[in-house]
């Protein structure tokens, strides 16, 4: 191992609660093998090194450098495990090797751990033993939070999540923002009613920065003719729980959302444009819940506009003009909502170009698993959005589309950030904007542009400015 | 008792009791640990997915397809691979002594040339991988001690195994069964179990894949 | 290309050969070879030599043997059929002795290259470059250094079992005994045998990967005034400096040599009966039948290892303790833009006024 393999700056790491160094360890121990079972115990088993994985990972394929393969992404966890609870722990401890674990080593890959990997499981598909090295990564964010070792940044939105039950805020400025973007846009919001078919939620992101994209998603909902609601006191559809690896309250604020769909008695829990949100809440959730979610669906956004459009419900005004679709990891390739989208990009008339690569294959945008909320790896998330800058360049397309909240800030981000003269737009707002139905018009005039985000911060037009609603106790 | 007896019966006896009881509790140990979590509603078949991926990975994913490395990695890894099932199952001497010593049954083993053909592909490949885990900044980094041992082990059982080909000396036996022995019981402990480990780890992420209603 | 290939190969190398071995006073090698063959002497099939009764002296019937007399023997077919005792190999039996010419020649040669490199080492040491300059050049792609470092390892194997098997007659047997020679032999022969095959494939990816840069330029001539550098002062070099392209063309030729020979003595039976109606019906070739041609091959083939190996004792001198940050550039592929200037200047300039182009 060399020195330029390691972290160079003096400290690139955050460090948490005033705790002593060996009782991090531990705490790191064990919370990586908090939620093992027999899939990460046999991923633990199988790599051999083939160094294949390197070459799916965009941070890898964006500066050469060695220590973004994947699988050294958690190298330190691996150890550790071998010789603390691994099936030859009992050996080790009889011949006497200590856990190899150390507080540096630890602190080193801080960046690693939480600064180079979106958790987007493309390297999954390069892995000749079909390691899921993504999940093992949240396993060991998992090790990470409990040793008080994570960007100060997300610990800061987690504090805000436990405080406020969401980053965006309370209840109350939950409210506060939804009558205003009711008022704002003529879209009528249903609030907290207390018996609804559809418990319909929304990310911070959106409330923040795109409450176009929280319109047209109503609009859309009310032409679909559904019971629907948003609950103030469950709104909250991202889970900072999960990407943080604080699994306590990954567990509060997934099983938050189902007791109150059940207490409303919806038969459907909606997840916005997130990616993320949608693995938490249709792929987690009946582990937090403790047993199989019973007479509840949980759906995302995209799956139920397509299945509208599929039914023919949902029409729209035909766009005719060339598109080119990013592939949210957390939606397509770990989440099997692959032809969601597509169906949608036809719907609106729109000839598809697609990326190289795309769908399951597709790169991640950069900033999802807590890659954007962690500001201090921006320059290496540039990096990597070269490639999506030239994979879209290649398609030719005029639209550049995607379905996600965090994929579209991120890259909007990037674009602002690289001065490239492009927009991202989101095909929510583009059905939102485009389809055929006897709602109100979206009050805004320029809401015809598509709603997308000119510059991150500086919110298109048909947006309100981003505000932060009245703040904080 | 010689030395060749020795090697020829407890120590052989020893050292594949050692591979097969260690083996096996290494993989019951994967497969007993943690709990059963409740699953969400699948969207897909975890049957089907695992399946697809188990047989799927066996080619490169689409993803890194067209890579050199790709490329390399894979020529490389089959090249090993096949070569060395061929000598370990299908050598005249290894027939001979899986009949007298293992099963009992005996089956065709490969003509001369065979055998030659299949040795040259499985040190081709295992060379060249071995000598890229020292010249490649990404296998470099990440190679554990493990894995050189595992190479090296595995390298000199072959070679010695080649070089006993004349038959002519109860040395170069003796030499090889050694090694042998030494490489069955380093293997239970080491990234060799592989060979037992990969449907697991690839059924188990297909599963997850197929109840997700994607595929990986 | 391949024909004017077996036409160096049986025609000239063998008369070369002859002529160095002649020249070092390998007494040996003057039996004609294939003087005598196919001259019967009125011996025939039929009754076998004459004078089985004893009638004739043993020295009488060893000149009849020697001269190719026929007789009642057991290949009843193949290049040798009906012939008692072919006694052409006789010269390469004299020279391949443990006592022969082989033998000390190449031992010789082989003490020279290691004498040379010592003495080198002890007056210049190890050549350096300066300072770090901090700046790092890529040198050999990551094929380039896996195949190198292939064509090493095997290279080590090839050699190392090649000299016990050469050499072990002479310098083995007369301190470990014939027993443990014999073990070291067959195992030697059957690792040199199994190897063979896989150091030609990578000889040959290797010829594909370095062949450019390693054409002899103009500029080369400079370098050789400057005697490389070797005893101070600055030479001038591309990629590679003369030397190194010496090198990699004595690789490669010698890997040639090394490779047809070997196979001809894998598969005497096969390939060498072809080979030698190939070339006589051309009129190519005036080597008689097969055993001559193994053992032309078995000569030519310990000659081309001796240059292959004393030149590869050099290179891996140079590569390694001879000049600081070489080894780097092959197991790493970057160099130091310092070691490049001090080496491959002509290299450096060009790669950097490559980059400025790009970065325009």
């Amino acid at each position: 191992m060399t020195d330029q393999n390691l972290p160079k700056s003096a400290r690139n790491f955050d460090v948490q609660r005033n705790l002593p160094d060996e009782v991090r360890l531990a705490n790191a121990m064990d919370g990586f093998v908090a939620e093992f079972g027999p899939t990460a115990a046999s991923y633990m088993n199988a790599c051999v090194r083939c160094g294949l994985c390197a070459e799916a990972c965009h941070f890898y394929l964006a500066t050469d450098d060695p220590k973004y393969t994947p699988i050294h992404k958690i190298k330190p966890f691996e150890e550790a495990y071998n010789r603390t609870s691994g099936p030859f722990a009992w050996l080790n401890k009889m011949l006497g090797r200590a856990p190899k674990l150390s507080i540096e080593e630890l602190e080193q890959w801080e960046e690693l751990i939480y600064d180079s990997c979106n958790m987007c499981g493309r390297c999954t598909l390069a892995c000749p033993m079909g390691i899921d090295i993504a999940e093992l990564v949240k396993e060991a964010r998992h090790g990470m939070f409990a040793a008080g070792l994570l960007p100060d940044r997300l610990m800061h939105l987690v504090t805000k999540a436990e405080e406020f039950d969401s980053p965006f805020g309370t209840p109350e400025d939950f409210r506060t923002t939804v009558r205003q973007i009711e008022k704002e846009f003529g879209v009528s919001m249903p609030m907290d009613k207390e018996k609804a078919d559809v418990l319909m939620t929304l990310t911070p992101e959106a409330l923040e920065n795109h409450h176009f994209g929280i319109a047209t998603m109503a609009r859309v909902l009310n032409h679909l003719g559904l019971d629907w609601t948003y609950c103030s006191d469950a709104f909250e559809a991202t889970n900072f729980g999960y990407l943080s690896g604080d699994l306590e309250l990954q567990g509060e604020l997934t099983v938050r959302l189902i007791n109150k769909a059940k207490a409303i008695g919806a038969s459907t829990l909606i997840i916005p444009e997130c990616g993320h949100a949608w693995g938490a809440a249709r792929w987690e959730a009946a582990k937090w819940y403790g047993a199989p979610i019973e007479g509840l669906r949980i759906r995302h956004i995209i799956e139920v506009l397509a299945e509208a459009v599929e039914a023919g419900k949902l029409k729209c005004t035909p766009v005719n003009e060339s598109v080119t679709f990013h592939d949210p990891c957390q939606q397509i390739r770990r989440g099997g909502l692959e032809r969601m989208p597509r169906v949608l990009l036809k719907a609106l008339g729109m000839e598809l170009h697609e990326l190289d690569p795309h769908g399951v294959e597709g790169f991640c945008c950069g900033g999802g698993g807590g890659v954007l909320a962690n500001e201090r790896a921006e320059p290496l998330r540039l990096k990597a959005f070269e490639l999506k800058k030239q994979a879209v360049e290649a398609s030719g397309a005029k639209h550049f589309v995607t379905s996600c909240n965090i994929c579209e800030l991120t890259m909007s981000k990037d674009i602002e950030a690289i001065g490239w003269d492009k927009q991202i737009e989101s095909v929510i707002d583009l059905i939102g904007t485009h389809m055929i139905t006897d709602e109100p018009p979206l009050k805004s005039p320029a809401g015809k542009a598509g709603g997308a985000r000119k510059k991150s911060g500086t919110p298109a037009t048909g947006k309100t400015k981003r505000k932060r609603p009245a703040k904080k106790k | 008792m010689t030395l060749i007896q020795l090697l020829e019966g407890p120590l052989w006896k020893g050292s594949a009791a050692i591979f097969v009881v260690f083996g096996i509790w290494r993989l019951a140990v994967i497969l007993f640990t943690g709990r059963t979590r409740a699953k969400a509603k699948p969207a897909g078949s975890p049957f089907v997915g695992s399946v697809r991926t188990i047989l799927g990975h066996f080619l490169p994913g689409a993803a890194i397809r067209g890579h050199g490395k790709t490329w390399f990695v894979t020529l490389a890894g089959y090249s090993f691979h096949i070569g060395l099932f061929a000598l370990l199952l299908f050598a005249a001497p290894h027939v001979t002594f899986i009949r007298d010593k293992i099963l009992g049954v005996g089956w065709a083993p490969l003509p001369r040339w065979g055998f030659i053909v299949a040795a040259e592909f499985a040190f081709a490949g295992l060379l060249a991988l071995w000598v890229r885990r020292f010249v490649d900044p990404v296998v470099r980094l990440i190679s554990r001690p493990d894995d050189h041992i595992a190479a090296g082990l595995t390298f000199v059982v072959m070679l010695t195994g080649c070089m006993a080909l004349g038959q002519q000396s109860v040395f170069l036996r003796g030499l090889h069964l050694g090694l042998v022995e030494i490489w069955l019981v380093y293997f239970p402990f080491s990234s060799l179990m592989h060979t037992f480990t990969w449907p697991l780890s690839r059924g188990l992420t297909g599963a997850m894949a197929g109840r997700r209603g994607t595929r990986m | 290309m391949a024909k004017s290939l077996w036409c160096i190969l049986t025609r000239f190398l063998p008369r070369l050969l002859v002529m160095v071995l002649l020249f070092t006073g390998a007494q040996g090698l003057l039996v004609a070879p294939g003087a005598a063959q196919g001259i019967a002497t009125g011996v025939t099939m039929e009754t076998g030599p004459e004078n089985t009764l004893g009638n004739r002296s043993d020295a009488e019937i060893w000149h009849d043997l020697r001269l190719g007399a026929d007789g009642i023997v057991t290949p009843p077919s193949g290049p040798d059929a009906g012939t008692v005792i072919n006694a052409n190999g006789t010269w390469w039996s004299n020279m391949r002795r443990a006592d022969g010419p082989l033998v000390r020649y190449g031992g010789y040669g082989l003490a020279g290259v290691v004498g040379i490199l010592l003495l080198f080492f002890l007056i210049r040491g190890r050549i350096g470059y300066g300072e770090d300059s901090g700046k790092q050049i890529l040198r050999f792609r990551l094929s380039q250094r896996v195949v190198h470092w292939t064509v090493a390892a095997i290279f080590i194997l090839m050699a190392s079992t090649g000299l016990i098997l050469l050499f072990g007659r002479a310098y083995v047997v007369p301190f470990a005994g014939k027993t443990v020679y014999s073990v070291l032999a067959t195992a030697s022969m059957q690792a040199h045998n199994l190897f063979g095959p896989v150091f030609a494939v990578f000889l040959l990816a290797m010829l594909f990967l370095f062949i450019r840069g390693n054409i002899p330029k103009p500029h080369d001539i400079w370098w050789i005034l400057k005697g490389g550098g070797f005893f101070g002062g600055h030479a001038s070099a591309g990629k590679y400096n003369f030397g190194e392209k010496l090198w990699f063309w004595t690789a490669i030729l010698a890997g040639i040599t090394l490779t047809v020979t070997g196979f001809l003595m894998l598969f005497p039976d096969t390939f060498a009966p072809e080979v030698v109606k190939t070339l006589q019906a051309q009129g190519l070739s005036q080597i008689p039948p097969t055993r001559d041609t193994i053992h032309y091959s078995e000569l030519a083939h310990a000659i081309a290892a001796l240059i292959f190996i004393g030149y590869a004792l050099g290179h891996i001198y140079l590569g390694t303790i001879g000049t600081k940050g070489s080894l780097k550039g092959m197991v790493d592929g970057k160099v130091d833009e310092n070691w490049a200037r001090a080496h491959h200047d002509l290299w450096l300039d060009l790669q950097q006024k490559k980059q400025q182009e790009t970065e325009k």
